[in-house]
């Protein structure tokens, strides 16, 4: 627990640094404030306001209907008990439950020091913190996402379950994390002799089981009745998509136009590359997490790439850094040589200034 | 063994309680695929019939007056833009979509009026002319034809069925030309025309 807390201080001086250098004439005191980019002023506004009625009262066709409630309102309850400002507490709260997800991961890296130190470097301190140390969604669902992928390896399916409803809550793909926990019983079944054809009444014949299924995306569907009261529209936030021009398609056309978006002058990957890119690490890893026989981590984290990608590529690096599944079998690779190691500590480090500092002044691949 | 031993009551709570999660589970999902909202939010966001959702401007407006839509003229112009508008950049303000709209608020004695608007068709590979087919308050005004340069200005009169008693006078603006400003770009990013000044005016009839 030493390790994680130690990377959590130094991430905090680093993304302190970077702000310092960033941004000379703002106050220190508004460290957390600055650091609330993009997405994290729409959960700020949930924290303070809750979701949006229709007509919005802002006068725009885009409501805060897209962002799911788990987080957001875990701070706003923040808000009722800490007397602090909404970014302070949020940002409290978020350090909080990335230094959990950190200390929860290390029963699946199974002793792997490295790896550990690794990817609480990463959580904590490294190029993407600022995602998981500001008003952002990412830390719950990687904290989520490990607990489930933790009840999963030791049979506890209820939890799993859980676990899961509250990951549906965070982000709609956490619903799919329900095939994670579907193929980890079949699994387990097969383990014990099962046969594919006795799966269905094996899983009859198991309420638990059965309930740890029907309640993993439960989260989701709750906030689904909460639009339907709200605006008469449980798919609202699907259909506020509209609103920012989203429009679904086919997700290997969306990863070839941005890995074919060459950039007019340099040598550096345009902002479509640099996240098209993230996206094909993420396929790369789930298809790493495939061979190594980690089949329910590797449907989840498909799903969880390509159900996205449908969308478009933006907002990918932020996406697979959130990715507990992918990002965990990166660093088990990084932490397979001790030289390897060292240097991808180093980077990481490294990394927790300039992307602190590349988010402050507004470098669009990290959106 | 008796079939009724082989479950123990937390199975037979369990499986009441799957019951009950999925009955849930399942009303949602029928209230999502037959969702109760209407009107304006339903033809944008679900049926997706237009591009342009009307947001409730005030339409303050003192009649006689020609609004400026470019920068200059952003205070008076930001209660007359329900929908379909962006900007104003330096060259006007841009429609988005398929429809714009406009709203004036207006006395319900008014003279009668005409509608005045300058405007110049986007310069985007398609229609050298955008055609644009007005109506306020639902009774049709006209077609126009926009070129690219220079900006043109025209007078419609507003029918007096249009102003009868209402203290809005709400201006669509429909695009059947409007073209996609990039491949794959969604119909509510289509662009037609920029919108330079726009105002009523009495009529000179």
């Amino acid at each position: 627990m030493l390790v994680p807390l130690a990377f959590l201080v130094a991430g905090l001086a680093l993304r302190f640094l970077a702000f310092r250098a960033a941004l000379p004439g703002v106050p220190a005191a508004d460290f957390a404030q600055a650091l609330c980019r993009w997405d994290c002023e729409w959960y700020v506004r949930i924290a303070e306001e809750g979701y949006d009625p229709f007509p919005v009262p802002a006068r725009v066709a885009g409501g805060n209907w897209a962002f799911f409630p788990l987080f957001p309102g875990l701070v706003g309850l923040a808000r009722l008990i800490l007397p602090f400002p909404t970014m302070v507490t949020a940002t409290l709260v978020s350090l909080a439950v990335s230094y959990a997800a950190a200390v929860a991961a290390w029963p699946l890296l199974a002793g792997n020091r490295r790896a550990y130190a690794l990817y609480a470097a990463f959580l904590l301190a490294g190029p993407f913190s600022v995602y998981f140390t500001t008003f952002m969604t990412e830390a719950m669902f990687v904290l989520l996402t490990i607990g489930v992928f933790l009840a999963l390896r030791q049979s506890n399916y209820l939890l799993a379950g859980v676990l899961a409803a509250l990951l549906s809550a965070t982000r709609i793909v956490g619903v799919f994390i329900v095939f994670a926990i579907v193929i980890a019983m079949f699994l387990e079944h097969r383990r014990r002799g099962g046969t594919v054809a006795g799966f269905i009444p094996e899983l009859l014949k198991r309420p638990f089981w059965l309930l740890a299924i029907v309640v993993s995306p439960l989260g989701a569907f709750v906030y689904m009745a909460y639009l339907d009261w709200q605006l008469g529209d449980a798919l609202a936030f699907q259909h506020v998509q509209r609103a920012w021009g989203r429009v679904v398609g086919n997700p290997a056309v969306y990863l070839w136009h941005s890995l074919t978006s060459f950039p007019g002058a340099g040598f550096l990957p345009s902002t479509p590359q640099q996240q098209g890119l993230a996206a094909v690490f993420g396929l790369v890893m789930t298809g790493v997490l495939a061979w190594k026989r980690r089949l329910p981590e590797a449907v989840f984290s498909l799903f969880c790439i390509v159900i996205p990608l449908s969308a478009g590529t933006i907002s990918f690096v932020r996406f697979m850094a959130g990715l507990a599944p992918v990002c965990l079998m990166a660093v088990e690779l990084l932490a397979a040589r001790s030289w390897l190691f060292a240097l991808a500590l180093l980077v990481l480090l490294a990394g927790g200034y300039f992307g602190t500092f590349g988010w402050l002044t507004g470098y669009l691949s990290l959106v | 063994m008796s079939e009724a031993k082989r479950f123990s009551r937390e199975d037979l709570w369990a499986y009441a309680a799957v019951a009950l999660v999925v009955a849930i589970e399942l009303v949602v999902l029928w209230r999502a695929l037959n969702p109760g909202a209407g009107g304006e939010y339903r033809a944008y966001y679900i049926d997706k019939t237009t591009t342009c959702l009307p947001q409730p401007m005030t339409g303050e407006y003192k009649i006689g007056r020609i609004v400026s839509f470019r920068p200059d003229g952003v205070e008076a112009a930001l209660e007359l833009k329900p929908c379909g508008w962006e900007g104003p950049a330096g060259d006007g303000t841009h429609s988005v979509g398929e429809t714009s709209r406009l709203r004036f608020a207006v006395d319900p004695d008014a003279p009668p009026l005409d509608l005045v608007l300058e405007l110049v068709a986007v310069d985007l590979p398609g229609p050298a002319l955008q055609r644009v087919r007005v109506s306020a308050n639902g009774e049709g005004l006209g077609e126009i034809s926009v070129p690219r340069d220079p900006a043109r200005r025209v007078s419609l009169p507003i029918p007096a069925a249009a102003l009868a008693g209402r203290t809005v006078v709400d201006i669509a603006l429909d695009f059947p030309d409007a073209v996609r400003a990039y491949p794959g770009a969604p119909d509510t990013r289509k662009r037609a025309i920029k919108l330079l000044a726009a105002g009523l005016v009495p009529a000179e009839r």
